[in-house]
């Protein structure tokens, strides 16, 4: 029941967002600067030797892999949870019974198969303009793939959670743009982890934002050897369960404060 | 057995509360003082199967944070409440299967797609046999005559036709309890009297067991046989709809037609505190007057006054009801809940 239920309300998230697909795609399109914008910088850098061991056309390879990974993991859904909770729509989807959290994950599905029709061609395109060097293994391909997941899922878990605590706090979207400052210092965007200086580098490393973007990165890019690979996705299903647990928590007391004081 | 139950239920809200201006808001970082509301006071009422209960009361009156508590969306502070056999603040799924609730005021269709696709959504969700969903979908796209509406992106459709396509989507799963919150709000009058034949015909066919609030008297008057008027969160009257002119309202209007050389002076050496010349045009008075001094008023008018014609009413539902929101009349009707 629950299936049925969720498979219908991604679709219908996705047709309504098919009407406004224009609107969507902007989005796609503003969020893919950043990346590119680095992706100039670094491969200016590099010019024809290194920078930290990466070639110019290693680093378009780590960021147009980075502008995908960016697209799937991103969670534009929890930016609305906290007006859901203000304006009172939480209530048509606590009369309902199935969870509202299968609201926020039919627009996270129904969000990537809008967006990723326009970032994968353009990202496409743009690999064709700039030639970038990837040494695909099937070892790193196949590695992606449950990274990415796990990516997904970690940022959607942590950025919900953050969003949940509208039951509380009005303006509770204010901790999500930190979360985006964090991601972009730290998850590999400003530069990939491995060129970071120092302390910030350590920080990356054990922090959970690394595991949102950077990490699944990195593993396709091959810039991971074998233990690389085993403390990474430690790190990424140990933060995965603390966000789990985290939701979980927030979520029941959240519901508890809301039936309290009313929506 | 009666199909809902509610007793002693009470609901007190914490409200954060602060003096305008900067000073006060500064003070308010530091700490911040709240104000205990009494939203619902000790309301107690049952409700039998495919009955159909006006919820009245003025604004801020309790009635919706009464059905928020019934549609499980808030817990109460003291009380209790059984729906169908269920408590509806543990929101347990095969509770909510059998409830619905429609917000005049919030939406559940998806705004930019048809309300066909919204409503197999709701299907889906309440998991609704496909046999089911179109013989409940036929049947209400038929009474409300909405078969043109239901391939519109749902952005595009008038105030009326929304709200017809949010009671189906409401009524998708054949609920066996339908909670109303204001259906008709800022709806015209015609649309508001084909909402209201096709409730009753809902509720008639299906047996759907309904609680109602409006604004709006004639939604009472048309759906509601009884009805409950709550007023800073007590309950005041529980009753059928005549009873509670007679139980609320302890006065009567006279209307009274002089003939010729009527003299006002001789109606005013009538008045009284008790009784109120409210509306004179020409020769035509409308008296209001106690409901004990209305026949000794009736003999009098006669007895000295070349009266053409004179008729004795119970005042206007309406003027009743505006009264009780104004005035609060707790003291001369006290709750007569059987």
């Amino acid at each position: 029941m629950k299936l049925r239920g969720g498979l219908a309300l991604i679709k219908a998230t996705w047709l309504s967002w098919m009407q406004v697909r224009s609107f969507f795609f902007l989005l796609a399109f503003g969020w893919m600067i950043p990346p590119l914008i680095y992706l100039f910088v670094w491969s200016t850098a590099a010019g024809s030797g290194t920078v930290g061991g990466m070639t110019r056309e290693g680093f378009v390879a780590y960021y147009l892999v980075l502008i995908v990974v960016n697209q799937l993991t991103y969670s534009q859904t929890n930016w609305t949870v906290g007006d859901v909770i203000r304006y009172g729509g939480m209530n048509s989807l606590l009369l309902r019974p199935l969870s509202p959290v299968f609201d926020a994950l039919s627009s996270e599905v129904a969000g990537k198969v809008v967006y990723l029709t326009f970032v994968v061609p353009v990202t496409a395109v743009l690999a064709v303009i700039l030639r970038p060097e990837l040494h695909l293994t099937l070892r790193n391909a196949l590695a992606f793939v449950p990274a990415v997941a796990l990516a997904w899922a970690l940022r959607f878990l942590w950025g919900y959670s953050l969003a949940l605590l509208a039951f509380w706090a009005t303006q509770a979207d204010a901790l999500l743009a930190l979360q985006d400052a964090l991601i972009f210092l730290l998850a590999g965007q400003v530069a990939p982890t491995v060129l970071l200086p120092g302390v910030l580098r350590t920080a990356a490393l054990v922090l959970p934002f690394r595991y949102m973007v950077g990490f699944p990165v990195e593993v396709l890019s091959g810039q991971l050897d074998r233990v690389g690979l085993a403390v990474g996705f430690a790190y990424q299903v140990g933060w995965l369960t603390v966000a789990l647990v985290a939701f979980l928590v927030i979520w029941r007391a959240g519901v508890r404060r809301y039936s309290a004081v009313g929506g | 057995m009666p199909q809902i139950t509610v007793r002693n239920l009470s609901k007190t809200h914490r409200v954060p509360e602060r003096a305008p201006g900067l000073a006060a808001a500064l003070r308010g970082l530091a700490r911040r003082s709240y104000r205990d509301v009494e939203a619902v006071r000790d309301v107690t009422f049952a409700v039998e199967s495919g009955e159909i209960v006006g919820f009245i009361g003025p604004n801020g009156a309790g009635k919706t944070t009464t059905l928020k508590m019934l549609s499980g969306l808030l817990h109460p502070s003291s009380g209790e409440a059984s729906v169908l056999g269920y408590v509806p603040w543990e929101r347990r799924p095969a509770y909510l299967r059998r409830i619905s609730m429609v917000l005049g005021n919030k939406s559940q269709l998806y705004w930019d797609i048809p309300p066909l696709d919204s409503f197999r959504v709701l299907a889906e969700i309440y998991g609704v046999p496909p046999e089911a969903y179109r013989e409940t979908l036929d049947e209400l796209v038929a009474i409300l005559e909405m078969e043109p509406l239901l391939t519109k992106p749902v952005r595009t459709l008038s105030l009326g036709e929304r709200m017809k396509c949010e009671l189906v989507a409401g009524l998708i799963h054949c609920p066996a309890v339908l909670y109303l919150d204001e259906p008709t709000l800022g709806l015209d009058v015609s649309m508001q009297g084909r909402l209201r034949r096709f409730l009753a015909e809902v509720n008639r066919r299906r047996g759907v067991t309904m609680i109602l609030t409006s604004h709006y008297m004639a939604d009472v008057v048309a759906l509601c046989p009884r009805v409950i008027l709550i007023h800073h969160g007590a309950l005041l009257y529980d009753g059928p709809l005549a009873g509670l002119a007679h139980k609320l309202a302890p006065f009567k209007l006279i209307h009274v037609s002089l003939g010729n050389g009527h003299r006002t002076d001789l109606v005013r050496s009538l008045l009284s505190p008790d009784v109120e010349l409210i509306e004179q045009d020409g020769a035509q008075f409308t008296i209001r007057v106690s409901r004990d001094g209305a026949p000794g008023l009736t003999a009098r008018l006669l007895n000295t006054l070349p009266v053409v014609d004179l008729a004795v009413e119970d005042p206007p539902i309406e003027a009743v009801i505006d009264q009780v929101y104004q005035e609060g009349q707790v003291a001369n009707a006290g709750p007569q809940a059987e």
